[in-house]
């Protein structure tokens, strides 16, 4: 078909992204009017058009393609993450409102929704890049928005301090992937993954095996730096601490979920060849193993290191990182069932992480304060946010009956049917777990049972914050009674593209 | 032999930029570097590359840095110090990613071809912009888009909301 | 005889060179220089693979982008600079310590 027919036919199948970028482009221009009410409108066209998009996505499923020459892909595993991106933007634009928020006052809306909506569209492109020159540049957009929102509170020395730190960490581990990917277009001559995959299988001799080692490690760097694992990591403290918490909640949870979307995706696509079920690694290097280690120092030193953690932010940052390393167990199962514990993972954490997050802004909102050490006493005087403290918390541990267990224990049935040569790494994942609940148990601990705080009048908080605190209460809680369909649509979303 | 030179010029004043005591030193050695890097495109017969490198890498990028490195120095004390702290583990660290990669360079078996002869390349390269790579083309004005504003907004003195 | 190598071993010693400028420099706008070293380093791979390859021009092709990425990224970074510098008298790193690292 005629360039023209194939560009009018991709257009079809990329209505969600087209949506977004239109809404992108009118919020830009009302926020450029300085009419009053340009604010509700932009709302309301943002939050439009994150809706529209998650419908129009879930419109593409059971299509199987490779669109706009091959750059980006569409395939039920894609349509998946693109509904938890623009899900996840959409959650976290309505539940996090500038009105009550202490942080956020007096600063332009606009920018924020046009930024929120910049930045869903480079997720989902990122998600589904099928090209290293598109997956270079969409995973560049993704973070060069990403400082532009860590910074916005630019009167603030910290969130400056922590902007600064993103950008300058994240240029370098970006620019060391880009290199990575350079030696990988030298070595099979052409930028479209699913090439670079077949020309790998084909047989790589020795020297050449060497090669695209450095080039995976180099690679790895990108996507460690987006979902923050070790040791690219060392920028998530510090910014989840300096961005406005609405920031903070977005980032652990929606380029998170597109950079383990994508390394899924170049992991088991382009350094593996499919096969019936699981994939096979004989054509290239033993990256699993790799990513084990990553996967265990990750886990390890988030747990450890959230353990000491007295400013909220921080600790919900250290606990990010380490349930990073637990998503990695299901990259590295490198089989359907490993892929399908990845999803249902960042589905699951969805839910928990921005319920705790919204809990921290409130009380901040009311209170003034991240600092652990404020917090004894909410039970009397918030009881309705602490026991949905309570059952966020719960669930990040992983406890049944609530979402955050099976997301758990997805991950580590599909290491434990691998073999009994990663029984030990499943026993570490068991054994951090077990760490990681300890610090959420202090966090429950210091808002129930602690004394303090005895003269503070009891919180006065708005209906719609409650409204959504709920709302997400019964995301964590009611998906079990479902879970059947809920496992089925992943199962659904499985396959992925294999290219021609 | 005109490689060499180009080389030369390349490493020599990346090393001054990493190496000198003064911004401005550096600066201008930065500039060197991108021409250098200009010359070794249109060596290896990417002509639209190296104008667009002289374009936006000097033009844009350069001058942009040449503003940072103004902008932001004391103003009582013109002396536009770099500090270098904990050189030695830099050192090894850079030298190690070296040896690394000019060992992978020397002893994998690139994909070597025909290659390219030299022959101007912008008109082919309008024709991909139109043609397989539209999506990143389009995608880049967006990116392009969010950092202008980005940029602006993040610079901005406070404004009402 | 030029060869590929010769411009593989200059991109290795650009790329180790911006390593260095970034892991040793205090000032961020020299950090940036450095992370400009790194790209430039990788674009200078791309358009060298696409000339001794198989004679396409997707290298030629990233390595716009790659400029255009550039670009942004020093616009968004030199901002912020500014910005620390107006609150802080300072482009230092050492002096941002108000975070603990």
């Amino acid at each position: 078909m005629t360039g023209m027919d194939e560009v009018l036919l991709s257009l079809r199948r990329f209505v969600p992204e087209a949506v977004l970028t239109i809404a992108l482009l009118l919020v830009v221009l009302v926020d450029a009017s300085g009419a009053r009410f340009r604010n509700g409108l932009n709302r309301l066209l943002t939050v439009t058009a994150l809706a529209a998009a998650l419908v129009l996505a879930a419109r593409l499923h059971g299509v199987s393609a490779e669109i706009f020459s091959g750059m980006l892909v569409l395939d039920p595993m894609a349509v998946f993450f693109k509904m938890l991106l623009a899900g996840a933007s959409l959650l976290v634009v309505l539940a996090f409102s500038f009105r009550n928020s202490r942080e956020l006052h007096g600063l332009g809306q606009g920018e924020f929704y046009a930024l929120m909506l910049a930045v869903t569209v480079s997720n989902m492109l990122l998600a589904t890049a099928n090209d290293l020159a598109m997956l270079y540049l969409s995973l560049e957009m993704v973070s060069i928005t990403s400082y532009v929102m860590v910074a916005y509170l630019k009167g603030d020395r910290l969130s400056n301090e922590a902007s600064l730190k993103y950008i300058l960490f994240g240029a370098v581990s970006t620019g060391g992937m880009l290199y990575g990917l350079t030696l990988l277009y030298g070595m099979t001559g052409s930028t479209s993954i699913p090439a670079i995959r077949d020309f790998l299988a084909a047989g790589l001799s020795d020297q050449n095996r060497f090669a695209v080692y450095v080039a995976a490690l180099l690679v790895f760097a990108g996507f460690g730096f987006k979902t923050a694992a070790v040791p690219f990591h060392f920028w998530c403290p510090d910014v989840y601490q300096g961005a406005p918490t609405a920031v903070t909640a977005f980032l652990s949870v929606a380029p998170k979920a597109a950079g383990f979307a994508i390394m899924t995706r170049f992991f088991y696509q382009g350094l593996a060849t499919p096969g019936a079920g699981s994939w096979d690694l004989s054509g290239t290097v033993d990256w699993p193993a790799l990513l084990i280690v990553i996967s265990v120092l990750t886990m390890t030193l988030g747990n450890v290191a959230a353990l000491t953690q007295t400013n909220m932010k921080r600790l919900l940052a250290y606990s990010s990182i380490a349930h990073a390393g637990y998503i990695m167990m299901g990259v590295v199962a490198l089989s359907e069932n490993g892929a399908r514990a990845v999803m249902i993972y960042l589905l699951t954490y969805l839910v928990m992480n921005l319920g705790a997050f919204l809990v921290v802004t409130l009380v901040h909102n009311q209170d003034g304060t991240f600092d652990l050490r404020d917090y004894p006493g909410l039970y009397r005087r918030a009881p309705f946010l602490t026991v949905a403290m309570a059952i966020f918390l719960f669930s990040l541990m992983g406890i049944p009956p609530l979402v955050g267990f099976m997301g758990k224990l997805y991950v580590f049935a599909a290491i434990i049917e691998k073999g009994k040569e990663l029984w030990w790494y499943a026993a570490v994942g068991a054994v951090n777990a077990a760490i990681a609940a300890y610090y959420y148990a202090r966090v429950l601990k210091t808002m129930i049972i602690d004394a303090g705080n005895e003269d503070k009048p009891a919180f006065k908080l708005p209906a719609p914050d409650l409204a959504w605190v709920l709302i997400l209460v019964l995301a964590n809680v009611l998906p079990l009674l479902w879970w059947g369909r809920i496992e089925g649509w992943t199962r659904a979303s499985l396959s992925l593209y294999a290219g021609r | 032999m005109v490689f060499y030179v180009l080389a030369a010029i390349t490493v020599g004043s990346a090393a001054v930029v990493v190496l000198a005591r003064s911004l401005i030193y550096s600066a201008f050695s930065l500039l060197f570097t991108f021409f250098g890097v200009a010359g070794l495109y249109v060596l290896l017969g990417a002509d639209f590359l190296a104008a667009t490198q002289l374009l936006v890498y000097v033009g844009g990028i350069l001058v942009l840095l040449l503003f940072g490195v103004m902008l932001t120095h004391k103003i009582y004390d013109l002396d536009l110090r770099s500090e270098v702290t904990q050189f030695v583990p830099g050192l090894i660290v850079s030298a190690g990613l070296f040896l690394i990669i000019v060992l992978t360079a020397l002893r994998t078996e690139w994909r070597v071809g025909p290659g390219r002869p030299p022959e101007p390349t912008t008109a082919e390269i309008g024709k991909l912009f139109m043609g397989p790579y539209l999506l990143p083309f389009e995608a880049a004005s967006i990116l392009l888009l969010v950092a202008l504003m980005g940029a602006a907004m993040i610079v901005r003195r406070r404004r009402d909301a | 005889m030029i060869g590929l190598h010769h411009y593989l071993v200059l991109s290795a010693a650009l790329f180790s060179l911006g390593v260095l400028g970034v892991l040793t420099r205090r000032n961020a706008v020299n950090v940036l220089m450095g992370i400009e070293l790194i790209l430039n380093s990788a674009n200078v791979n791309l358009v060298a693979f696409s000339r001794y390859g198989t004679g396409n021009l997707q290298g030629q092709m990233f390595a716009v982008f790659v400029i255009v990425v550039a670009a942004a990224e020093v616009a968004v970074a030199l901002a912020i600079v500014l910005t620390l510098y107006r609150l802080r008298r300072t482009p230092n790193l050492d002096d941002a310590d108000m975070l603990r690292g």
